[in-house]
């Protein structure tokens, strides 16, 4: 099959051209079909009854060898010109056959006549369509001559009119397919320059996405810290050569892995189980998360992994190597537990020779002496205070000051700031009133130490700042989920512009006040970070000679637990 | 039991001294000791009615000897206050303690809370609520 559509095949620029000498090739083909089966008939008839005459046969075979020639000749013609030629001079041929094949009366007004019509069909499909009518002439004059030559008859109209209805025939169906086919071609003409286009498109996006993929790899490979990707079922699809300063595993070994055998018991048990558990939660996303890796400290952050339309495709871990600074947090906790230590313990001893002085041990003192004593104490438990207060702050700002939730009795608590503040307002000549509304909880889970430290605080500044009037607090619940504790005195007020700075570290609001009462301008930067420890805000009302209210809104839900 | 005996195991002289002043006060006869090796030794012998104890101790530290003597049958009735600066350290050893205070202590403080914790005796291994408060 291959090899027979070789022979047939024909290349040319021009498809029409093409498709009409391909044509031609299939009739040849056809012909010579005809002519191999009438050699090899006669041949068989002449051997078949070797007695009888063969002149008919004789001529068979000669006619079919001629015609095997002819048909030959006229492939190779056909293959290697371009044009009508090959077409033409195998019409010509043919009409001739025709011509002279049968007895003249047949051919000219006979059985023979209507074999005239087949080159005019394939005129209009082997040349061109109005070449059908060419045929007709030439099949016209052939059937005239022989009618006018060797007949001696006038040519028969019906017949020569007949040949031009089968070209007018022809002529229009071929022209349409000639049409038809030119159409076909344009549309593929135009499809295959679509194709090319796309493809020329596709080309040039796939090299962008390419090199946008080269580019966001190079980014991956030259971040310090370890990055890695795992896909919903935990295992690890994409990780950078930073990630291998943790994990025992060669980089290329490491997609394909979970998380589990990639931590390899270089992680203490409880750390891996938080790990997985970050991995498996619906909503990752955490950050600074501490644990020791082998001799490492690293700080992980987990995020999910989105697609355009913002479905999870995953998980991704940063990891920091953290092991300096968790060093030198270690370091600072060190220096701030020890300067704790150091600053405290002589202030401590003052405060108790000062107080076993007071207290007579010594023998009775004058009452210069006394008053001296009370001066030592009170300024050194400002010291004191002023050196809580900058402990404090060096522990919140490196993160250390851990919160210890236990349940928080309100009234209990009240009761103790009471007992504290009372002296100091009474001292004053202030009124202190504390009140629990109806709607206040009665116990919260809170951090008791931290609640009363930031109530001291405020307390004492409203206490300290006011002359004459009250200081007030007032405990409510401002909706289901949170409470609210106000600090409201009678005092001077904050200016507004002022307002904006207060809760600063070392702010206060003037200097001849921060002279006429003493203190480090920690104590509202030391409440509000404590505030926002407990998860909760601080705000200020006030206004200048009208006074200030202090409101603390803190959630209902327990505080958690912080670990170490 | 010597009704008489007072231990202030502190290594800190000043604090050790006001601790000493305050148990005197009290006409306890007092000793200071400032290693938690030597108190350890020293409680091997003796049967005090209160000890004022520092956690941060050289050799030995305060939560060791207090889990000790808690330990010890002979020291039933003994009294402990631990005094120390560290609230974090504090809580961990409250359930053993008799009464945890938070350095700055003063000397009246010590004086008059150890004044009411000898004044009823030790409930076994309780804190006597009305000592605390």
């Amino acid at each position: 099959m291959q090899f027979v559509s070789s022979l047939l095949d024909i290349r040319s620029i021009d498809a029409e051209d093409a498709r009409r000498r391909q044509l031609l090739n299939i009739l040849l083909l056809g012909v010579a079909a005809i002519a191999v089966f009438a050699l090899v008939a006669a041949t068989l008839t002449i051997l078949s009854s070797p007695q009888s005459e063969h002149g008919e046969n004789l001529i068979m075979i000669g006619g079919s060898v001629f015609t095997l020639l002819g048909v030959g000749l006229l492939y190779l013609l056909n293959r290697r010109r371009a044009g009508w030629a090959a077409g033409a001079l195998f019409l010509t041929l043919l009409t001739l056959v025709f011509a002279f094949a049968d007895k003249p009366a047949e051919v000219a007004a006979g059985r023979s006549l209507f074999l005239f019509a087949i080159p005019i069909l394939m005129a209009s499909v082997l040349l061109f369509p109005a070449a059908s009518f060419i045929a007709a002439v030439g099949a016209g004059i052939i059937v005239s001559v022989i009618s006018v030559v060797s007949l001696d008859i006038l040519p028969t109209m019906p017949a020569i009119l007949g040949f031009f209805a089968v070209a007018l025939v022809s002529w229009l169906s071929a022209r349409s397919l000639q049409r038809a086919l030119e159409d076909l071609r344009v549309t593929n003409r135009e499809l295959d320059q679509r194709v090319i286009e796309r493809t020329r498109d596709l080309a040039a996006a796939l090299k962008r996405v390419q090199s946008e993929s080269n580019k966001n790899q190079a980014i991956l490979e030259s971040i310090a810290d370890g990055v890695i990707v795992f896909d919903h079922q935990g295992q690890a699809i994409v990780a950078n050569p930073a990630i291998t300063q943790f994990l025992n595993f060669p980089i290329e070994h490491i997609p394909g892995r979970d998380l589990s055998a990639l931590m390899n018991g270089d992680v203490r048990e409880a750390d891996r189980n938080m790990m997985l558990g970050l991995l498996e939660s619906d909503e990752p996303g955490r950050s600074g998360i501490k644990f020791d890796w082998g001799r490492k400290t690293v700080s992980v952050s987990v995020a999910a992994v989105r697609d355009g339309v913002g479905e999870t495709t995953g998980t991704v871990m940063v990891m920091r190597d953290f092991t300096r600074e968790a060093e030198l947090d270690r370091m600072k906790s060190a220096f701030v537990s020890t300067a704790s230590h150091e600053l405290r313990t002589p202030l401590n001893a003052i405060l108790g020779y000062s107080d076993m002085l007071q207290e007579g041990v010594y023998g009775e003192l004058s009452d210069e002496q006394d008053g001296a004593i009370v001066r030592v104490v009170a300024n050194t438990k400002r010291m004191l205070n002023l050196v809580n207060n900058l402990l404090d702050q060096a522990q919140i700002e490196a993160g250390q000051l851990k919160l210890r939730p236990s349940p928080v009795v309100i009234h209990e608590l009240v009761d103790e700031l009471e007992a504290i503040m009372g002296v100091l307002a009474e001292q004053k000549r202030l009124e202190l009133v504390c009140s629990v509304d109806e709607s206040a909880p009665d116990i919260v889970i809170s951090d008791p130490q931290r609640l009363q430290q930031i109530l001291v605080n405020l307390m004492g500044n409203a206490i300290k700042f006011t002359d004459t009037g009250s200081v007030r607090l007032r405990i409510y619940r401002t909706d289901a989920a949170h409470w609210a504790l106000d600090v409201t005195d009678t005092g001077p007020g904050i200016p507004l512009e002022a307002q904006g700075f207060i809760f600063e570290a070392f702010r206060q609001v003037d200097d001849t006040v921060t002279r006429r009462h003493a203190g480090s301008g920690l104590g509202l930067s030391i409440v509000k970070q404590l505030v926002t420890l407990l998860g909760g805000e601080v705000s200020l009302i006030s206004a200048v000679g009208r006074g200030s209210t202090f409101r603390i809104i803190l959630p209902l839900t327990p505080i958690e637990e912080q670990h170490a | 039991m010597n009704e008489k005996l007072a231990l202030v195991i502190e290594d800190d002289y000043d604090a050790s001294m006001i601790f000493a002043k305050a148990m005197e006060v009290l006409g306890l006869h007092t000793e200071i000791i400032n290693s938690g090796d030597a108190a350890l030794e020293r409680l091997q012998h003796v049967v005090p009615a209160i000890i004022i104890l520092d956690l941060h101790l050289p050799n030995v530290v305060g939560s060791d000897i207090l889990r000790a003597l808690r330990a010890d049958e002979r020291l039933i009735e003994t009294r402990v206050v631990v005094a120390t600066a560290d609230p974090r350290s504090a809580e961990l050893i409250q359930p053993l303690a008799d009464l945890v205070l938070i350095k700055p202590t003063m000397f009246s403080q010590v004086r008059d809370l150890s004044a009411r914790l000898l004044s009823v005796p030790r409930n076994h291994g309780r804190r006597t609520a009305e000592a605390v408060d």
